[in-house]
């Protein structure tokens, strides 16, 4: 038996970006029918093993508009980690995701799991981001960064997983996930496979 | 009339086995009607009480028609009644010093039942002895080697942090003592590789004690507690705690079982009495038969049993081991005449120590009813005069019991038979009984004591009947039982782990709860004379639900009762608590700073409960420990949050309207009801007035309730209906972009200033356990869409001059340079007030005249000749207006900016600074403003 941690995850990013496809797209792929499901897409779980113990993420997605940037630290308030999602198609979007990144370094809870995912990687040919930039301020930051396609079902798994591995575990005595090299890994392949 | 229906109900009682057990109701009626007997020969001056009694014994007999399910198996052996009625007697006629003396009837009452000690009584009553949690494996094994074999204790394995089951096993099994682990689920206690579940661990271990199910046999009390005939006995013993087991109280049986002594050793004991009222409080948790929890849905207990079970230990046991209960007083020689059981008796070899579980014969009633046989046997056996029941009250008795059971889950087989009248009517009397105590007892007595020997002849035939009839409705209860297991306990195990939240939420709303007894009582008398057949269908079925919360609403129920009883430190800390702060308005600055001590002090109590020795049984015995907490704040709400309701919700309104906050919250609710969905960023569908009514009456109904758990369902109730509409069957998932504008708008659009001090009370007072979770992001989401609401004008204005401004300002300045055909400038526009200031020397104003399409490049220009400003590029021109900050691009036209403020429909107060572009912020400091930043 498991034990189940929660997780609360919390997306940020401007609107249209995609952020609840993501989500969507991660909750109801292998959707557990014993899971009770949320009531919408805003807030949705989804627990998945990691290591010997169970991560149950609470994802709470907000909004991106600009007029409700200032309600944004309730929603990060006690994150475990934020999944701060940019268009690839968009340069803007990954403007303010720059914004959003220096807000949580600045005002997000310590410690907090920073995952960029660039959406809409199947929407390549009209790239405005580059991965290139994305992986460097993604390292500079200290961040993972994937590039993900909701439509597809491209690296969303990896995104999700990439965080649970930066969690450290609950018992200090457990070793193996420290998290570090093998999120790299992660990063990197999540990269390639999608590329 | 009245009498008979008095001992009926007393009979019927007694041979439920429950007077000690599931409602001290009960007992209170049963010793009512002893007292009543009493009294009715020694005169009436206690009249006024005695008419109590009988209202009480009105208003109980609804509970106990509830409680009462399955038990009329008991019937079956045609012995009970008889044998009930001799110890009745027995106790009437054996101490007439009670009536002599005056003593409190109750006192004697209790003292009767105390006698018929079931072994869940047995077991509650010395959980310090064998329930020892923080027992390790090492100091068990060195309890249990000095026992016989089947004797146990339940510990807390620090290993696999679950509670085991130790049982010291017989030499020939090679190790001294084995361990059972314990499954606790969400709702129930269970031995792992076993199919049946217990509400508590007092049932759990109960029932291994007559069935050894997946033990190696059945576990055994040790001696001193099996033997004890009173729960004083029982509570001296749990005195010892662990020492128990290595005090000379853990005598050990004697070679041969010993001698039944006689009723009167058992009798009164002050002490006892005593123990017996303090412990009362307890008894609403504790006392259960297992035997009805087991088959019955409506008693609320919760235990499943495998129908496979039931089928294969029915066939078991429905042979023999019956007898021992029925032979017992055979063996002893006595009472055998009074009642001849429907079969024939095997030879009494069967000691009631050794192994109570054998004298089980009906598959679906389990042990603890056994053990009442065998301790009705006991009793009856010491009964000194063996005096058969009048047959007309028997009848009426039997009748009664039928009705009863049939009212209760029979119904389906009743058709066999004819309707029963007389029960009927007996019934209503029953449901009335507070006038029918108008009639003087007189007879009572006469009935009890001195029931004519010749009426023994009689007996049979009725007993016969009884027996019969019950042996008809055990089986087709078993069946139907068995048939509702399969059918609802999946169902509802899977329904109370997958629905969301929500559904918790059916059935069982605060105003229930809020709602006083009497109601409720009320309700279930005049049920009684509803028609039987519809009520009965309907209870099992609300039963079924019902049962599964019911071990953890009994636990809220006894905290909440402990909270109010002020002998203990829980309830002086509570009660003190809540007195303090109803009568300490100026306690607190702020509506937070209230509700943020007020939830402090839930949480500390609750700390306090986990911990304390107060709440007895442990709750740890009682509820499966992922639900402890869950408990415990339900728990804490009803005894904190629901007598401070009114206080909070008052208190909370004063500090809105004292600070005006509400006033201005009206006025913003007002202004954003105008705007159209588009205006607040609402692209999906919005509810319709119909949809718009629904959710104001869920909010209305949310208002009502005390728990901020059941707001919050409602909250989420509420928003579910808001995705629906957006999502009107179109398949698309709508995440926070889309929500969050539509849910403003609703709140908007229900106008409702509570809202706001609803949404505080649930964010301040929600267990912070709950906070991440759904409730928590909804309420999160509403608490946001609701200071979106209150800042709505500062938002406007925010957004006239933050980073989109200087667009905006751009764009306006673009349309106007290109329409500069048309002269419309005031003559004001000639002159442009400019304020400048310097980190050091302050602010000083000057009024430069001005062309009306003087840039603000030219503006400067001006500024840094007027000010005799030095090094000009380090200075601009900003515009300040409802306190923030703007600086103004080179190409656009103050005047025209100016102008534009001015035709507002309310007017702005903003001033044209000419400042340091990258000045220290707190060297900027325009009149009062010491919180200025440039944005």
């Amino acid at each position: 038996m498991m034990a189940i941690r929660e997780l609360k995850v919390c997306l940020l990013g401007d609107t249209g970006v995609g952020k609840s496809s993501i989500v969507c797209r991660f909750v109801q792929d292998h959707f557990d029918h014993n899971i009770s499901p949320t009531i919408g897409a805003s807030f949705m779980t989804k627990t998945v093993p990691c290591g010997n113990e169970l991560h149950k993420f609470l994802i709470w997605d907000t909004a991106g508009q600009e007029r409700f940037h200032s309600l944004a630290p309730m929603y990060y308030r006690g994150s475990a980690a934020a999944v701060i999602v940019y268009d690839i198609t968009k340069q803007d979007s990954f403007h303010t995701l720059k914004k959003w990144v220096k807000e949580l370094k600045e005002h997000g809870p310590e410690n907090i799991v920073m995952a960029i995912a660039g959406n809409k990687c199947d929407l390549s040919d009209i790239r405005e981001v580059p991965l290139k930039d994305a992986k460097e301020y993604a390292e500079s930051i200290g961040a993972l960064v994937v590039e993900t396609s909701a439509k597809n079902a491209i690296n969303i798994e990896e995104l999700f997983q990439g965080i649970s591995r930066q969690i450290p575990p609950l018992d200090p005595h457990e070793n193996g996930n420290s998290g570090g090299i093998k999120l790299g890994n992660q990063s990197l392949q999540a990269g390639r496979r999608c590329c | 009339m009245l009498p008979e229906v008095l001992r009926t109900f007393y009979v019927s009682c007694w041979q439920r086995g429950w007077g000690s057990e599931e409602s001290p109701a009960c007992s209170r009626a049963s010793l009512g009607e002893m007292s009543a007997w009493t009294m009715g020969a020694r005169g009436l001056d206690k009249r006024g009480s005695f008419f109590k009694l009988i209202d009480t014994i009105a208003s109980e007999i609804g509970e106990l028609k509830r409680e009462m399910v399955q038990t009329d198996v008991s019937l079956e052996n045609g012995l009970e009644p008889s044998e009930t009625y001799s110890m009745v007697r027995h106790k009437d006629g054996g101490y007439p010093e009670d009536k002599d003396g005056k003593t409190c009837p109750r006192d004697s009452g209790y003292d009767s039942l105390s006698n018929r000690l079931s072994i869940l009584d047995r077991l509650l009553h010395t959980h310090p002895i064998w329930l020892q949690l923080s027992l390790s494996e090492e100091e068990a094994a060195e309890v249990l080697q000095a026992q016989p074999p089947g004797i146990f204790l339940v510990r807390k394995s620090s290993k696999m942090q679950k509670k085991v089951l130790s049982l010291r096993l017989p030499c020939e099994f090679g190790a001294p003592l084995k361990e059972f682990t314990i499954k606790e689920s969400t709702y129930t206690f269970s031995l792992e590789g076993s199919g049946i579940s217990f509400a508590d661990l007092f049932r759990l271990i109960a029932f291994y004690c007559i069935s050894r199910d997946v033990l190696p046999f059945t576990l055994k009390l040790p001696y001193a507690i099996s033997t004890a005939k009173t729960e004083s006995q029982l509570e001296e013993l749990a005195q010892l705690g662990l020492n128990f087991w290595s005090s000379s109280a853990d005598n050990k049986p004697p070679n041969s079982p010993p001698p039944h002594r006689p009723l009167s050793s058992a009798g009164i004991c002050p002490a006892s009495l005593r123990q017996l009222c303090l412990i009362n409080g307890v008894h609403s948790i504790k006392t259960r038969t297992p035997s009805e929890l087991e088959c019955s849905q409506t008693n609320g207990a919760l235990c499943f049993i495998n129908p496979l079970f039931l089928k294969v230990h029915s066939q078991d046991l429905s042979t023999g081991p019956k007898r021992p209960s029925t032979r017992t007083p055979n063996a002893n020689g006595t009472e055998r005449p009074r009642s001849p059981p429907p079969r024939p008796p095997p030879p009494a070899i069967n000691s009631l120590h050794t192994s109570p579980g054998l004298s089980r014969t009906e598959p679906q009633t389990s042990m603890p009813e056994t053990v009442h046989h065998s301790k009705h046997g006991n009793v009856a056996l010491l009964g000194t005069k063996p005096t058969p029941i009048p047959p007309p009250r028997l009848k009426k008795q039997a009748s009664f019991l039928e009705a009863e059971s049939s009212a209760k889950t029979l119904t389906a087989c009743r058709p066999g038979r004819s309707p029963p009248e007389p029960e009927l009517e007996l019934e209503v009397e029953m449901g009335t009984a507070g006038h029918a105590g108008g009639a003087p007892p007189r007879d009572a007595p006469g009935d009890c004591t001195r029931a004519p020997p010749p009426d023994s002849e009689s007996q049979p035939p009725p007993c016969h009947g009884a027996r019969q009839r019950l042996s008809d409705m055990s089986l087709s209860t078993s069946s139907s039982d068995s048939l509702e297991f399969d059918r609802s306990m999946p169902l509802y195990g899977y329904e109370a782990d997958t629905t969301s939240s929500l559904e918790d939420y059916e059935g069982e709303s605060d105003q229930e709860t809020m709602a006083p007894p009497i109601k409720s009582k009320k309700k279930r008398n005049s049920s009684f004379v509803l028609p039987k057949l519809v009520k009965s269908q309907l209870r099992k079925m609300s039963g079924v639900f019902s049962s599964f919360m019911t071990p953890e609403k009994r636990m809220v129920r006894r905290i909440a009762e402990l909270s109010r009883d002020k002998c203990t430190y829980f309830g002086c800390l509570v009660q003190d608590y809540v007195s303090f702060l109803k009568e300490n308005k100026e306690c607190h600055v702020s509506s937070t700073d209230m509700l943020q001590t007020i939830r402090q002090f839930m949480t500390q109590v609750k700390n306090y409960l986990s911990q304390s020795s107060e709440l007895d049984p442990p709750i740890e015995s009682l509820i499966p420990e992922d639900q402890i907490d869950v408990v415990l704040e339900k728990a804490m709400h009803k005894c904190i949050l629901k007598p401070l309701k009114g206080h909070v919700e008052a208190m909370l309104k004063d500090f809105h309207t004292a600070d005006g906050s509400w006033k201005q919250l009206k006025e913003n609710l007002q202004l954003v009801r105008q705007r159209n969905p588009q205006e607040l960023g609402v692209f999906a569908p919005t509810p319709d007035l119909m949809e718009l009514e629904k959710i104001k009456l869920k909010f209305m109904t949310m208002q009502k309730m005390y728990s901020p758990e059941k707001k919050v369902m409602l909250l989420l109730r509420v928003c579910k209906l808001i995705y629906t509409v957006m999502e009107n069957n179109s398949g698309r998932m709508y995440g926070a972009d889309d929500f969050l504008p539509v849910l403003t708008y609703v709140i908007a659009q229900c106008d409702m200033l509570e809202l706001d001090t609803e949404i505080e009370y649930m964010m301040e007072l929600l267990d912070p356990s709950l906070l991440h979770g759904e409730g928590g992001y909804y309420l999160t989401s509403a608490y946001g869409a609701l200071s979106l609401i209150k800042n709505f004008q500062e938002e406007q204005a925010a957004r006239l001059l933050s980073s989109e401004a200087r667009d905006t300002l751009r764009q306006w300045h673009k349309r106007r340079t290109t329409n500069r055909t048309i002269p419309s400038v005031d003559d004001f526009q000639n002159y442009l007030r400019v304020a400048f200031q310097e980190v050091n020397s302050g602010c000083t104003g000057k009024t430069l005249l001005v062309r009306p399409y003087i840039t603000t490049e030219d503006v400067c220009q001006l500024c840094a000749e007027k000010f005799k400003v030095e090094d000009p590029e380090e200075y601009s021109l900003f515009l300040f207006v409802d306190e923030t900050w703007q600086q103004l691009a080179e190409d656009t036209y103050p005047q025209k900016i100016k102008a534009e403020l001015h035709s507002r429909p309310q007017p702005h107060i903003f001033h044209f600074v000419y400042k340091r572009i990258k000045s220290d912020p707190y060297g900027v400091i325009f009149q009062n403003g010491d919180d200025l930043t440039p944005s």
